[in-house]
């Protein structure tokens, strides 16, 4: 499975980057615009909670797993203390409705949410 | 807000009245514009963000409200505040389309965005489904490059049309979406946070059907097992909260 990785600071101004890289990897996959809406909406708000516990100066390590019809993502980060995940969070409950599988796991001073979008198969409609 | 409401509808009883002077006239619509001056700020205050000072939209808003306190008629059976809103915000939209692009997008770009969206509507109809990028590359005759960097560069991912007319405020706020709010924008997410986490458990999932899912009133009426007029409460005091928010900071 061919892999993308990509490092930022862990800033705010960065995600749009993110969200670029996202989109046009999903493209070339034949995620449909709505498909590549979601995954979008999904890294950004993974993001987010990344840079919520982020330490000074970490950066946010993406790495894209690219399947056949699907793309996994995960964004770690090292953060102050040991990360602690708000799931009654308005972020969490956007990722857990736009994605699959998500995953949240502190790891030491590492947070790691993991996530996988997949490719509405073209026959079926939404 | 019912004191302004009762003073404009006397207000509006006079512009109807015979032998109305022209500077009797003129005052009788500055204090009508003056009145509801509230309803542009709402107005305008839905596309902060988008790069265009808030003094300029409330300036073009305030055209709108003209036209709408010109065009009312006592006589329908609509509040002028729902007669008025689409109005302004249609002078508004109509603003960005003309005068915007011009200014900061190229023209190559416009183009390409244009046709994207033409081809998009076009290719939704037939496939029965949002398309690819390569079905847009495809049948505009581009390199699927070319197609990832105007869907980019128009954030047309999202479903908004600017060129959607409506004479219906709830099909008005369905149009809005994430970015709009600028949801997707995790620096402005850090200074609504509190109040996004503080919403309850029902605003939280309203906001979210509607801002992530791009789903209309009706359709989160259906999922949530509510009426359409609670979604759209629940929507009108989350979205006033966070605007609150975002005005403070």
């Amino acid at each position: 499975m061919p892999q993308v990785e990509l490092r930022v600071p862990a800033e705010g101004a960065y995600v749009s980057v993110l969200r670029t890289t996202t989109a046009a990897l999903a493209a070339r996959l034949d995620f449909t615009l709505e498909d590549i809406e979601d995954l979008r909406m999904a890294v950004s708000e993974a993001a987010a909670i990344c840079l919520e516990c982020a330490a000074e100066a970490a950066d946010l390590d993406v790495v894209f797993d690219l399947g056949e019809d699907t793309i996994g993502v995960t964004v770690t980060t090292t953060c102050d203390a040991v990360a602690e995940i708000d799931e009654e969070s308005f972020a969490w409950q956007v990722l857990t409705t736009l994605a699959r599988e998500v995953t949240a796991t502190p790891d030491g001073d590492q947070l790691r949410i993991s996530l996988v979008a997949g490719a509405t198969p073209l026959g079926a409609a939404r | 807000m019912d004191a302004a409401r009762a003073r404009s509808r006397e207000l509006f009883r006079t512009l109807a009245g015979p032998d109305l002077t022209d500077a009797e006239r003129t005052v009788v619509r500055d204090e009508l514009v003056h009145l509801n001056m509230a309803l542009v700020e709402y107005c305008a205050s839905q596309f902060y963000g988008r790069g265009e000072p808030h003094e300029d939209l409330v300036q073009v808003g305030v055209v709108g409200l003209l036209n709408a306190v010109d065009r009312y008629d006592l006589s329908r059976d609509v509040e002028f505040s729902t007669y008025a809103v689409p109005t302004i915000l249609g002078e508004i939209k109509r603003y960005f389309r003309d005068s915007r692009w011009a200014v900061s997008v190229p023209r190559r770009l416009r183009d390409l965005q244009q046709n994207l969206r033409d081809a998009t509507a076009e290719l939704s109809q037939e496939l029965g489904r949002s398309p690819t990028a390569r079905d847009l590359a495809t049948r505009l005759g581009v390199s699927l490059e070319t197609v990832v960097e105007g869907l980019e560069s128009s954030n047309a991912y999202a479903a908004l049309s600017l060129d959607s007319e409506s004479d219906d405020t709830a099909p008005m706020l369905d149009s809005l979406t994430a970015h709009d709010l600028r949801l997707d924008d995790v620096e402005v997410r850090e200074s609504i946070k509190p109040v996004l986490d503080s919403l309850s458990a029902h605003e939280k999932q309203v906001l979210m059907l509607k801002f992530f899912r791009n789903k209309t009133q009706t359709e989160i009426a259906a999922e949530l097992g509510v009426s359409q007029m609670q979604v759209s409460r629940l929507l009108n005091r989350s979205l006033a909260q966070l605007r609150k928010a975002l005005e403070e900071d």
